[in-house]
């Protein structure tokens, strides 16, 4: 059988997603696990792993200047868009967008693109499954890349293994990353919180979602924390046809197996039952 | 030269789910029944595999091309280089696709399916 | 000048919260909004709009009669932006970096640019007569950078500037630390809390940008954090407990320094030792 993508997203970050997506992973047997959340990486913490691999990740190459063969012309410096070089030259890495323009205009030829180490991608094997996560740089971007290359490693170890699912963690907010989570998912899971700003982080994902062509389900966390949010948010879902397929009320257990390193519908599976959360995966199973 | 978007190399390849971040495109000479394929370099790219991988295609001189679905910047290359693209619905094997597409099963994409300010836009 | 930076590694910990009630206790200065892809300040301050900007960026305009199809601006392309093809070049502008490289390597000067708009930044008054500016970028885009770089010379000449960053440690993260004096971060005491926050300070240590921690939902997890804080030394400037009434207020979009006066005492205990760090 063909293996199935399934993407967890949220507007915005904190509203849950990665509970959600450790609560579910006990539900599934042939799994293979994506942390695309790069900039917050934590699935691994309530996971303990083994066989850790890890290898290199390579963004955009950055430049190199060759202090025996620069001029000090400054040629970089003026045609340097994104104002990553200075004076001297010197090369702030921070604001290089790799694009090469500088070794292209350097008459000394002093300035070459190499490859740069931006993060790392981990491979591991879990109690539930093979895991690959991975870890930018502090500060460092193209995390869009490294999300294709994280799925990428997940769909090569599903295939191998004979796996028939991944869950995919993806990134909060609506830029590259979120972009690169869900190309060819076949369903988008989007964790939202009934506040004002949860609908209005909805309403730009739903906007991003629905330019692909990916089946959409609603799951609303902590769901008794205002009526008011909460009607707000039901109404955006049934004007745009959204299906809502669970929601979860504010439960301190939740946290608690966070701070205890549990999966949360392990640490308190009576809660789990109560709101029906085996009838959801079998939605995300259908 | 037909092209079919591949998870792994041969004919006996299943089709892929995506286009620019196809693992491989199986390449196959109608006039003398080879076989070839291409590791999609594409698919590895931060942004715009697409394109890249429409260039790629073009590279290998081939004139058709079948896809699960098609961006709309994969659509706009695929025009302007001139290769006539099928899409396919099932996921077969390479060898049965090429067949449906000799058979005259398969739906050729036109303008109506995807516009460039519309539909998926890979980074 | 004075710039403090509001930040959390990970979303949803209570930075806009704090940047908006910290802005409104201090009643001095102006916010930026920074979190372009989630602006969500406004939300809470409810500014009356005045004025609505487009930020636009740059990409190629081939000029398909000098074109000789030589393929060397596609080649040069580390974007994937501009694509030779067989009659025609084709640019993909939402994939474009405005490097200008294009255009240095055409010989037959057929290469301009063009702008389009990525998103816009409105500014405000609240009825308090404090401004406030957000960004908010376009749906599909891919990096705000440009619309917070817009933000930050919009501000260059105020005494005071709260910042509202975006979450995580990415590229929108540094661009919105630029010229920042201090950083606050916001934290939960939560194992997912301290691990995005480790990176948070990795990346301001890195930027020799002095630092303090408020932690958030204090109550609701374990001792880490202020384990980590201490082995580091930086300082917790306050710990804001866990209250449902707290999140049930914020839900409904209401400033919880204007609601309960204890919160109101915890952000001038803020200020109050922020002052102390930073001189005014």
């Amino acid at each position: 059988m063909s293996i199935k993508e399934i993407a967890i997203v949220s507007g915005k970050g904190g509203t849950g997603k990665t509970s959600l997506i450790a609560s579910m992973i006990p539900y599934f047997e042939n799994l293979v696990m994506a942390d695309c959340d790069v900039d917050a990486p934590d699935l691994n913490i309530l996971l303990p792993e083994t066989n850790v691999f890890e290898k290199d990740f390579v963004g955009l190459q950055r430049p190199a200047i060759d202090e025996n063969l620069c001029t000090h012309c400054n040629l970089c410096v003026d045609h340097c868009h994104f104002h990553a070089i200075s004076e001297g030259p010197e090369i702030n890495l921070s604001k290089c967008e790799g694009c090469g323009v500088c070794e292209f205009v350097c008459p000394a030829k002093a300035i070459t693109m190499q490859d740069y180490r931006v993060g790392k991608i981990f491979n591991s094997v879990t109690e539930f499954g093979e895991m690959v996560r991975a870890r930018l740089i502090p500060g460092e971007e193209t995390s869009g890349k490294l999300v294709a290359q994280v799925r990428s490693l997940a769909l090569d170890i599903a295939k191998q293994k004979g796996r028939d699912w991944i869950l995919i963690d993806g990134s909060p907010g609506i830029a590259c990353n979120v972009i690169s989570s869900l190309t060819g998912v076949q369903k988008a899971i989007v964790v939202i919180e009934p506040t004002v700003s949860g609908l209005h982080d909805l309403a730009k994902i739903h906007q991003l979602i629905s330019s692909f062509s990916i089946e959409i389900l609603i799951v609303i966390n902590k769901a008794d924390l205002s009526q008011e949010g909460l009607s707000s948010i039901e109404k955006y879902c049934s004007d745009n046809q959204l299906p809502i397929v669970l929601r979860i009320p504010f439960r301190r257990s939740m946290v608690e197996a966070i701070v205890n390193k549990c999966l949360p519908s392990l640490y308190d599976p009576d809660f789990f039952k109560e709101i029906g959360f085996e009838d959801f995966i079998g939605i995300v199973k259908s | 030269m037909i092209a079919v978007c591949a998870k792994s190399q041969g004919l006996d390849a299943l089709v892929e789910e995506r286009f620019g971040r196809a693992q491989y495109f199986v390449l196959f000479n109608e006039d003398n029944s080879e076989v070839a394929f291409i590791d999609n370099a594409a698919k590895h790219e931060s942004g715009g595999a697409g394109g890249m991988a429409v260039r790629l295609l073009h590279d290998a001189q081939v004139d058709v091309v079948l896809v699960p679905e098609l961006g709309p910047k994969a659509m706009d290359a695929i025009k302007a280089f001139e290769i006539k693209v099928y899409r396919y619905v099932d996921k077969k094997t390479v060898k049965e696709t090429i067949e449906d597409y000799q058979n005259g099963l398969l739906k050729r994409l036109d303008d109506s399916t995807a516009t460039s300010k519309s539909g998926l836009r890979r980074v | 000048m004075k710039k403090i930076a509001v930040l959390s590694g990970k979303g949803g910990t209570g930075k806009t919260t704090l940047a908006t009630n910290l802005f409104i206790t201090m009643g001095k200065g102006v916010l930026i909004d920074a979190d372009v892809e989630e602006p969500n300040s406004h939300l809470f301050l409810k500014p009356n709009i005045q004025d609505t900007k487009v930020v636009k960026k740059k990409y190629p305009n081939v000029d398909q009669e000098k074109c000789n199809l030589c393929g060397a601006c596609g080649d040069f392309c580390r974007y994937n932006a501009i694509l030779p093809a067989k009659n025609k070049v084709l640019v993909f502008k939402e994939l474009c970096h405005d490097c200008g490289g294009c255009q240095l390597v055409c010989q037959q000067n057929a290469i301009t640019y063009k702008e389009r708009a990525i998103g816009k930044i409105s500014t405000g008054q609240l009825s308090n007569g404090l401004t406030m500016h957000y960004g908010d970028l376009t749906v599909g885009e891919v990096s705000g950078v440009p619309i917070i770089e817009q933000l930050h010379r919009m501000v260059e000449k105020e005494d005071w500037v709260w910042i509202d960053s975006p979450p995580g440690t990415s590229c929108t993260t540094v661009a919105a630390l630029e010229g920042v004096d201090f950083a606050l971060i916001v934290a939960e005491p939560t194992p997912f809390g301290l691990s995005d926050m480790k990176m948070v300070v990795e990346l301001l240590e890195e930027r020799n940008i002095d630092m303090a921690v408020v932690v958030n939902k204090a109550g609701l997890g374990d001792q880490e954090l202020h384990d980590f804080c201490a082995t580091k030394r930086i300082d917790v400037l306050a710990e804001i407990p866990f209250q449902k009434d707290y999140a049930a207020h914020y839900a409904s979009g209401e400033l919880l320094s204007v609601q309960f006066p204890e919160y109101k005492k915890i952000m001038e205990q803020i200020l109050d030792r922020l002052l102390k760090k930073v001189g005014n």
